[in-house]
């Protein structure tokens, strides 16, 4: 995938949304988000407009969304993180903001990353003051971005054997509309 | 998602009139009055006095067909339900055209010509029934079953199921494409159950007669939809919610 149209992309594309972030481009020029929409649009973005539209929908939320195998902390650091996606390993030499002052500080959130089902999207932590970049603990649950279908119970199985006490859950993006599911295994009681 | 009752004190009568105990005196009564079944395309039907009557109506098996005759009552059972009585509680004998009593293989030959999916419907429907939930057609709620706590006049039913197979052989077909999960979990929010699947893996048992129903090996698992706009204060973790949409 590419690595240097990638960064931006999609934190920026939210941030101009919400009016939080203006984006120049090589001559200083203001974008507008028609132009800015146009320019990302174009080549491999395809698939990073689900990524984006799950992320807007939760950060809008209130809940706090993170890149999955990627590591929370440590400013202008190169960090080779280790990541749990069957898809290879990752270059990541970024770090998460939860609140960009500018785009320099702002990372290569989305860079390579892919929609896959075997490979997780992002960790998810629920709106709640006591999220530390520092020390962000286990998400409340870990997000996948089902592509083509529903997963089957050999997929969920091998799942739950990755993540062992953390839920995941998948979502679904189609039409603008986001969606969330969980598949959680059970056993109905023996009644009297 | 917790267990409806339909009114006061019906949870206590319930706890006081244990569905296994029920379904015990059905088919000591079945056994005791040498009941058979007549074979009657998909059903079976029954004739019964008022006594088994009862004990059909209070166990959930067998619709009661309304007819003209005063001192006896004829049941109409779905194939799950006879073969139920017939192989697991070996409490009913099933008579076909020819007069003559049907073998569980044949019955089980038969219905599954009737039925292509029976093998995986069947081994669904005994083992939510084996632990005493009743298990009734989903049909009118786009599913395979819906399963009761207890007798449904007593108890909204929970759970709304799909009797689905693993592997290259799944005739169901059910939850192959988002669409379908987004339509059955929906509906299934609408009436207040919770989507169960029972899946169901044969092992590579051909289903050629009912002894490879013990091979068969079954997982069950919730799918519901979470709505992110109502968990976020839970801090122990997201809820399950139907989302309006």
């Amino acid at each position: 995938m590419a690595t240097h149209i990638a960064p931006l992309r999609k934190l920026c594309r939210f941030l101009i949304e919400i009016g939080a972030l203006h984006v120049l481009d090589g001559n200083d020029i203001h974008l507008s988000l028609k132009e800015l929409y146009e320019k990302l649009s174009n080549g491999k973005s395809g698939c990073y407009w689900e990524l984006f539209e799950v992320y807007k929908h939760l950060r809008s939320l209130g809940y706090v969304v993170g890149r999955h195998g990627i590591p929370w902390s440590v400013k202008g650091q190169h960090i080779k993180s280790g990541t749990c996606s069957l898809e290879g390993s990752q270059e990541s030499n970024e770090m998460l903001e939860m609140e960009p002052k500018d785009e320099n500080s702002v990372i290569e959130l989305f860079n390579n990353m892919q929609i896959t089902d075997v490979s997780p999207a992002f960790n998810v932590y629920l709106p709640n003051s006591k999220f530390r970049k520092s020390s962000p603990g286990d998400p409340s649950f870990v997000l996948y971005i089902s592509r083509c279908s529903p997963p089957s119970r050999v997929e969920i199985e091998a799942l739950e054997r990755k993540h062992g006490a953390i839920p995941f859950k998948f979502c679904h993006v189609e039409n603008g509309r986001v969606s969330f599911f969980s598949f959680a295994k059970t056993e109905l009681p023996v009644l009297p | 998602m917790m267990p409806r009752w339909k009114g006061k004190g019906l949870q206590a009568k319930a706890n006081a009139d244990p569905m296994s105990k029920i379904v015990s005196q059905l088919q000591s009564s079945l056994i005791q009055f040498e009941t058979r079944g007549l074979l009657s395309s998909c059903s079976v039907l029954v004739e019964v006095d008022a006594e088994l009557a009862d004990l059909l109506n209070r166990s959930c098996f067998g619709r009661p067909r309304i007819t003209a005759q005063e001192d006896k009552q004829w049941f109409q059972l779905d194939m799950e339900e006879a073969f139920y009585l017939c192989f697991s509680l070996k409490c009913l004998k099933v008579i076909g055209e020819d007069g003559s009593i049907k073998s569980n293989e044949e019955l089980w030959d038969y219905f599954k010509s009737k039925k292509l999916v029976f093998p995986v419907s069947y081994k669904v429907y005994s083992h939510l029934r084996h632990k005493n939930w009743v298990v009734r057609s989903g049909l009118q709620y786009g599913v395979d079953f819906v399963a009761y706590r207890h007798h449904p006049a007593l108890v909204h039913s929970e759970y709304a199921v799909l009797a689905l197979s693993e592997g290259d052989n799944d005739l169901n077909g059910r939850l192959r494409v988002w669409s379908d999960v987004h339509c059955t979990v929906r509906l299934c929010g609408s009436v207040a159950k919770t989507l169960l699947t029972v899946i169901v893996n044969s092992n590579n048992q051909v289903a050629n007669s009912p002894s490879c129903l013990e091979h068969y090996t079954v997982e069950e698992r919730t799918i519901t939809r979470w709505n992110p706009e109502r968990s976020r204060e839970d801090q122990t973790g997201p809820k399950n919610g139907t989302k309006k949409v």
